[in-house]
Order: C-alpha cells, then structure tokens, then sequence
C-alpha cells in the first residue's frame, strides 16, 4: 500500500527556508524504504505564491491554507489548523522543521493524531527492514537508534528534523505546468494566546555578523574572569570578535548580544575558534557556515572536534597564553 | 494560584558514560552521579518568583524516575516549592516522553493547577516534547522556550515572551491555566536554603507508583545507543603545548588568516 508523507513547510513570509528541501530530502530517503507519495503542507497570511515555489520544485502536490494572523509563527493556530486538517487527510509521516516553531506543535500533533513523536532526527537508515532513525542524545555524546515498528498501523509517525542533517533537495526546474496547489484560505478564532509583536534579538548589530574571526568562549573557561583569555585570543586577529555559548551567557559571564548558535547569532566568519566549548546542538547549528574552525578543549570525546578543522586538546587558559606569545614572536619576521 | 513544576533527575554531566552490554541504555554503576535538569531549575526559581509576587502561591514539583530521583524533588522543595510529588518507576532504559506527559496528566486531572511550568528540555535525552504533550492531553494552551513571563493582576492570564530563531523573541498574551517550557537565561535559579533543606529533608513526599496508571500505547521504541562515530574531518594537532601553538600559527598564516 502506498504510504503517505506529509512535510510541513517553513519561511519566512516572503521565501521558503532551506529546511523545507532538507525535509524533501528526508522525505526522499523514506520513499527509497517504502513506496510513499510525498505532499507539502504551508500555513501563513499569502501562502500562494510560496506553495507554488514549492510545488515547482519538488513536483509534489501543495496544499496552501491562507490564516490571519500567522505572518509570525503562531503554536495555536498551527495547532487548530494542522489538527482538523491531518486528521481529515491523514499521512503516515509528518515531517517537521527541529526549529523552535516545529519543536512547539510536533509534540502536540503526535498526541492528537494518536501517533507517535521522534524530534531532532538527524540520520535514517534500514535495518531488517525497520527503519531507524537516528538522534542525539547526551550532549551529542550518545546517538541513539529510534523506530516506529510498535506503531498502530494508522498511527502516524511525527518526526522533526534537525537542521543541517541532509543536503537540501529540489527539482532544478521551473515549468508552471508542474504546479499542483490546493489554496485555501481559513478563519481562525484563537482567543487563549494573543500575537503582541516582537522583541528583536540582543545581537542585532553587533558585529559578529560582520566579523571575519570569531572567537568564543564556553563553560570550559569555568570563571568569569577567564573570559580575558578569550579577548586575549582576539585582540591578535584583526577584525575580530568575541562570542560566547549559551550557558555562558545564562551565567551573565558574557552578553547575549555575543551568543553565537541557533537561539543566538548564526555566524559565517572566515575563521571560528571555540574554546572550552563543548558543542551542543544549537552551537553547531550556529556555526556551521563558518570557514574554518579550530577547536580548543581538554575534554578530547567533546563533539566540537568533530565539526573542527583543526582540534586541540589543551586547557584552554594554559593554551591561549602561548599561542599569544608565540604569535608576538613570531610577528617581527614575517 | 497553584503552579505545578515537573522536573527530572538526569545524570550529572561530565559522568563517565558507559553503555550497558543490551545496548539499549546506558550502564550506571556506584560511581553514577545524578542532577536536577538545569533547564528545570529555571522553571522552579520562576515559579518560587510568581510566589514572591503572588503570596498565596502553592507550588507542586512532581517527577517521574526511580527511587534516588526524589533527590531532585528534595532539592526543588530546598528552593522554596511547597509539595512534592513522585512518581516512581524503577523501569530501567529509555521512557519515551509520551509516557511521562501521559502520567503527569493522570495526577494533574486530579487537581486545580493554574500553571505547569517544565524545563524547555531534558540535558540527557533532548526531547523538547513532555511540556507540550502534557498541554495537549489538557488541552491547554502552550508556550515554549519562554524567556520572561508577567502575570495580569487580574491572574487570569499572562505575557510572555518565548525565543525564536536568532535570538529574536515573539510576545504573546495567554490565558491560564496553561502550559510554558522555560528555557535558560529566564532568571538566575537560587541555591536551596539550609532551613528549606533542613525541613525539605523531614517532607513526606507524596508517591504515586507508575504501575497505578494507564501508559501510552503509541511510541517509539529505542533500538540501539551506541557512540557517535568519530568522524573527525579535521587534523589533531600533537606534541608539546608549545609546537601545537606553532604549528596552528603556520597553519592559520598560510591561510592568511592570521
């Protein structure tokens, strides 16, 4: 029987996000499991011209469903449209972006369809012909093996993506004869949770977008204080700056405004070097448009070497003095 | 008002991770130490400040795990929350979210709450999926990654503000009772009182064997945990501390980036 997979899309208003062609890719590799017919899902204020863009570029039928009052993302709304209308056209997988819109409906949808829910997927493989997908667990120190075999049969499987995980994936193509979208526009009365605008993020204008050398402490600086050794780092790249992790900046050792990661800045530096930081999901997801990036932590299992071009495993506040010093030395000859 | 916050034992960060011989969880011995899911204790310190503001504040901790978990809710009440609750589960391996949403409901059906409040996530499994179930099973509104929260004088509902992409925040108003997963940076979470400690260690918790109630049918199942292949991309630099800052010099300069 044919199976059916639903993604839900992501964007921003005006373009749709890469994240919607990593989960076409996602998609791709269950269909090459089990024969499956791929469908599109995209809620906002004008969807049409953004269904069709997807629809062009995946050959996929695209339903479109036109809702006031989700230019920004809205988790009631997403959840009184998305139920009703899963419920009506049930597919056997919902693909959800791991961002923090998808990460706060996909659990609610797994328990009003009556499925069940895998977040952050990351990998999928076949074995014994079960599919498995895989996650992190941890701190990324673990990875674990997860599947649906238990599942009811018309059960569905939600399953949210964490980003970065598959290349993206559409059709080189632009014939308007491909178009395939179901339009429709919806009202939603949604009286518990009111839109009141939006906060812009501490790090807006602060130059670690434009910074070519980003470097960065983490929880291995363990003292406030140590945060110099991080300036120190700095100060012998020109146009550079200072960032920081999240825990770091939760302990007030370091300003949001320098968070780099998903929740922080997404930066792309010519060179990134992370001291004392040990990688958690939304870091990496920070940091992977970086060119190079070099990795100073004395823990050699942390799994920012694995992202690194270059690792070093040195404590970091013995380590920086004498890349500094060295760098002074060696300064005049050049 | 009533505020409930469920909270997790998880193992301490930095413990030395072995996976059991099954290879479907991992092996804890003696030297196994466990910790309160830090996103949890800003979830408890938020709720111990609506208490400041609202004096007739009670606050619940409930959690699921074995018997030592109860550490965890004896340090909640060493923060300052009123009640505790366990639901025990000496299950050993992995208990997929849909099972603990669906037991904490069981005992929330029960009772009055006007907030539950859960960390964003759990440090060890990284889930992000309990708070919003339990909402969903209440069918109660929901916030998640909520970075500051304001209660109306009226207590009927309140303003928060949760994180997006970027770092940029989204601001709602929302209707009590409902449902908000904290995320960190919310407030600093204090450290138990030695009087709060003294009598959180005489508090008879109130323990509700998981083998009572009902558990959720449709989940996934843990196949295998194994470590992460080490796909090391780039060059391990070697020798003293000296010739490694030498060497990442030479490096960076022949890609002048230095």
């Amino acid at each position: 029987m044919t199976k059916k997979i639903t993604i839900i899309a992501d964007h921003d208003g005006k373009n749709i996000k890469p994240i919607t062609w990593e989960l076409f890719a996602f998609a791709k590799k269950i269909q090459a499991h089990e024969k499956a017919d791929i469908y599109f899902f995209i809620i906002g204020e004008n969807t049409k011209e953004l269904a069709q863009d997807i629809s062009i570029h995946s050959g996929c039928k695209t339903y479109a469903m036109d809702v006031l009052g989700t230019n920004n993302y809205h988790g009631q709304i997403y959840k009184k449209i998305l139920i009703p209308f899963l419920t009506k056209n049930p597919a056997d997988y919902i693909l959800v972006p791991h961002t923090t819109s998808g990460m706060d409906y996909a659990p609610a949808l797994s328990i009003a369809l009556k499925g069940s829910c895998i977040t952050a997927v990351e990998g999928i493989h076949n074995k014994d012909n079960v599919l498995h997908f895989v996650r992190a667990m941890f701190g990324r120190k673990i990875q674990a093996d997860l599947s649906n075999k238990n599942l009811g049969a018309s059960s569905p499987q939600v399953l949210t993506l964490q980003a970065g995980s598959f290349k993206p994936f559409k059709l080189d193509q632009n014939d308007i004869k491909n178009i395939n979208i179901i339009h429709e526009a919806f009202d939603c009365l949604e009286k518990e949770m009111i839109y009141k605008g939006c906060q812009p993020s501490p790090s807006k204008g602060s130059n670690l977008a434009k910074a070519e050398v980003i470097v960065s402490g983490g929880r291995g600086i363990e003292e406030e204080e140590n945060y110099k050794y991080i300036e120190m780092l700095a100060d012998i790249f020109p146009r550079s700056a200072t960032g920081a992790s999240r825990p770091i900046c939760d302990y007030g050792w370091a300003k949001y405004s320098q968070q780099v990661g998903a929740t922080g800045t997404i930066i792309s530096p010519k060179l990134y070097i992370a001291c004392g930081i040990s990688g958690a999901t939304q870091h990496l997801e920070g940091i992977r448009d970086s060119q190079f990036i070099v990795a100073i932590n004395s823990d050699p299992d942390a799994p920012i070497f694995q992202v690194a071009d270059i690792c070093i495993i040195e404590d970091l506040t013995d380590f920086i003095p004498i890349i500094v010093e060295t760098a002074k030395k060696k300064r005049p000859t050049n | 008002m009533k505020i409930l916050v469920c909270i997790k034992q998880v193992m301490e960060s930095g413990s030395p991770i072995k996976i059991d011989p099954s290879g479907k969880w991992l092996q804890y011995s003696q030297s196994t130490r466990f910790e309160i899911n830090k996103y949890d204790e800003y979830a408890i310190e938020e709720a111990i400040q609506i208490k400041e503001n609202f004096k007739d504040t009670q606050i619940d901790v409930i959690t699921v795990g074995p018997s030592h978990a109860s550490d965890v809710l004896r340090r909640a009440l060493g923060m300052g929350a009123d009640e505790a609750i366990h639901i025990l589960d000496e299950a050993k391996g992995y208990r997929p979210p849909a099972i603990t949403a669906e037991w904490i409901t069981a005992f929330v059906k029960k009772e009055t709450y006007d907030l539950i409040f859960t960390g964003i996530m759990s440090d060890d499994e990284m889930n992000a999926q309990t708070g919003v179930m339990i909402s969903q099973i209440l069918d109660w509104p929901c916030a998640t990654a909520v970075i500051k929260e304001e209660i109306s004088n009226d207590r009927k509902k309140m303003r928060i503000e949760r994180e997006i992409e970027g770092g940029a925040k989204d601001i709602f108003d929302i209707t009590l009772p409902c449902v908000l997963t904290i995320q960190t940076g919310i407030n600093t979470p204090r450290y138990p009182s030695l009087s709060k400690v003294l009598r959180a260690k005489k508090k008879t918790l109130q323990i509700i064997p998981a083998k009572t109630l009902k558990t959720a049918e449709q989940i996934p199942s843990l196949e295998t945990i194994q470590f992460p292949e080490k796909t090391t991309r780039g060059i391990v630099l070697k020798g003293s501390s000296q010739d490694k800052a030498k060497a990442l010099l030479n490096i960076l300069a022949s890609k002048t980036l230095v």
